[in-house]
């Protein structure tokens, strides 16, 4: 279906990232094991159990979509603004790719390098507390279908942002409070009845009780409802990001 | 035989209104090396833009040995290869990287893509710094990736935007002759200048592209002939009465005869001859001829080199 160009941007894609490891896939290491050694080893012990799991099991799921969510972001939309900056998007744009294949191709990349990145953050629970997976098919299926989603809206922002400062507004003032307030480090019946409404209409409430039911068999919620809310998603943001890229919003002039 | 390029009624409208292209027609023939002459904002780059699928179109079209390079992009743009004035490169890869990936973009194996590259590199006196980055290069090394890169998938027409902007005189002959030698080897080549110079070297064809509309088309020989003035300079020892020059006219300027005449070198010998036997003593005869640029000046209105030469590429802090 997709040309021999397609693959080589998102070997592009994948081979920038991995030439950046230490800005793009460590600090997501580095950043759960503190959580999980403050959080999980400090706290956990007086916090007991949650649904009979252990505190600082309870926690990972939501660290591992932390992880995987701000990557995915940060690597399309970053690629595609410098792309943009630098104007070497026009090397692509000249070529005979669509704006679908394009779109795509980033989305694979910053898809790649948030499996990685959650993957990593999966074998450090497994490291550092002893982490078994309940189900590893569905547990990859979260992974793939938040990544997904999460890079195409990095494409939708790379488009956008005419600066770096956008990018970096969308990470502090959106996903990493929608990501607090989704439960990573508490069970929503914690909560008043107010903020547990709240938590409600956080699609990333819904990602993270998904993948907890994924990886530790716990749900609080619906779990098929969080696998239809990962799964729309990804193919909103993705078909927004190519129909932008097709019709050349703010790329072509 | 189709034109490698052609552009028909093509018009251009940028958003807030600016008309940049107001129905220009091209032809350009297979085979041929052709350029487009104008001054700043006249919209050359738009032209290439829309035919390299940089640029919306507004209307009209724009075909590349037949298709269409809205409808019919993909085979359009395998045809082509751009190398833009500005130079852009991807920073994370070394040269050798950059123009395979290049290469790779343009659906080429991993294999043919290392093989063009190895002779990008060769032809391009780069080949030891097939490892360096963009970044490391003096600015004449990056202007010939620059077209390297243009030329790595080894398409049959090469459209160059000011390709010799900012490199030296050495680097500037190396490249005429190198173009000179692809184009007799069977590449069409499109070319933007504001060097005239550059023009009349390398151009079959210049087509003058003044505030949206092509105003002029032909070779320069006949642009020079047709807008230009040519003729001689002749200063006589004594003056002649009723001096007469059949079939031509002449204007005696501060005692200087000037005789204008397509042809001054073919018509001098008549010219003297006419003047010996009406008794007339030559002191000196000069050939006068407008380059290029005068007839550029007098179609236009404008000069080219009015621009501001910013070649430097941003170096961008390495953002994730």
């Amino acid at each position: 279906m997709f040309s021999r160009g397609f693959w080589v941007i998102v070997k592009r894609e994948v081979k920038r990232f991995m030439f950046l490891y230490k800005q793009t896939l460590l600090p997501s290491v580095i950043s759960s094991g503190l959580y999980i050694i403050v959080f999980g080893a400090a706290m956990g012990s007086r916090i007991g159990e949650i649904k009979g799991v252990e505190y600082i099991h309870f926690i990972i799921p939501g660290l591992v979509m932390m992880s995987v969510i701000n990557p995915a972001y940060q690597n399309s939309s970053s690629s595609i603004m410098q792309a943009k900056f630098l104007r070497f998007i026009e090397d692509i744009l000249i070529t005979p790719l669509s704006g679908l294949e394009i779109s795509l191709s980033y989305i694979i990349g910053g898809t790649v390098r948030g499996v990685v990145n959650g993957a990593l953050v999966l074998l450090l629970g497994y490291f550092l507390t002893g982490l078994q997976i309940d189900n590893w098919l569905l547990t990859f299926v979260y992974l793939f279908a938040v990544a997904w989603a999460f890079a195409g809206a990095g494409v939708i922002v790379g488009i956008y942002a005419k600066s770096w400062d956008s990018i970096m507004v969308i990470t502090n003032f959106f996903f990493m409070p929608l990501i607090f307030l989704g439960g990573v480090f508490y069970s929503i019946e914690m909560l008043p009845e107010f903020w547990r409404n709240f938590s409600m209409v956080n699609p990333l409430y819904w990602m993270i009780n998904g993948l907890r039911y994924a990886t530790l068999g716990i749900a609080e919620t619906s779990h098929e409802l969080s696998l239809g809310i990962s799964i729309i998603f990804a193919i909103f943001f993705s078909t927004l990001a190519s129909f932008m890229f097709s019709k050349g919003y703010r790329i072509k002039t | 035989m189709k034109p490698a390029l052609e552009v028909k009624n093509l018009r251009k409208v940028y958003e807030g209104g600016l008309e940049a292209l107001k129905g220009i027609n091209l032809s350009i023939p297979q085979g041929s090396f052709y350029g487009l002459l104008g001054p700043n904002g006249a919209g050359k780059t738009t032209t290439i833009g829309i035919i390299t699928g940089l640029v919306n179109i507004t209307g009209g079209s724009a075909s590349v040995l037949g298709f269409d390079s809205v409808t019919e992009f993909r085979q359009a743009r395998k045809l082509i290869g751009l190398s833009p004035q500005e130079l852009n490169f991807d920073v994370f890869f070394s040269i050798g990287e950059l123009l395979e990936l290049q290469a790779g973009y343009y659906g080429l194996s991993n294999k043919e893509a290392k093989e063009r590259t190895t002779i990008m590199l060769e032809q391009f006196g780069l080949s030891e710094k097939r490892n360096s980055r963009a970044r490391e290069l003096s600015g004449g090394m990056k202007r010939r990736v620059q077209i390297a890169k243009a030329l790595v998938h080894d398409p049959k027409i090469v459209i160059l935007d000011e390709p010799t902007a900012g490199v030296d005189i050495e680097l500037r002959h190396m490249l005429w002759n190198y173009l000179r030698k692809i184009n007799e080897e069977g590449k069409t080549i499109l070319l933007t200048t504001h060097y005239i110079e550059e023009a009349e070297q390398l151009c079959e064809t210049v087509s003058i592209i003044n505030d949206g509309k092509i105003i002029a088309t032909d070779s320069p020989d006949k642009l020079t002939q047709a807008h230009g003035m040519s003729g001689l300079e002749i200063t006589l020892t004594s003056e002649v009465a009723d001096l007469t020059l059949d079939p031509w006219t002449y204007n005696n300027i501060d005692g200087k005869i000037h005789v204008n005449m397509n042809h001054p070198e073919k018509e001098m010998a008549k010219v003297i001859n006419q003047i010996l036997e009406q008794g007339g003593g030559i002191e000196n005869v000069q050939i006068y001829k407008s380059s290029l640029e005068d007839v550029f000046l007098k179609l236009t209105g404008k000069s080219l080199h009015e621009k501001d030469e910013k070649f430097e590429t941003q170096e961008a802090l390495l953002n994730v």
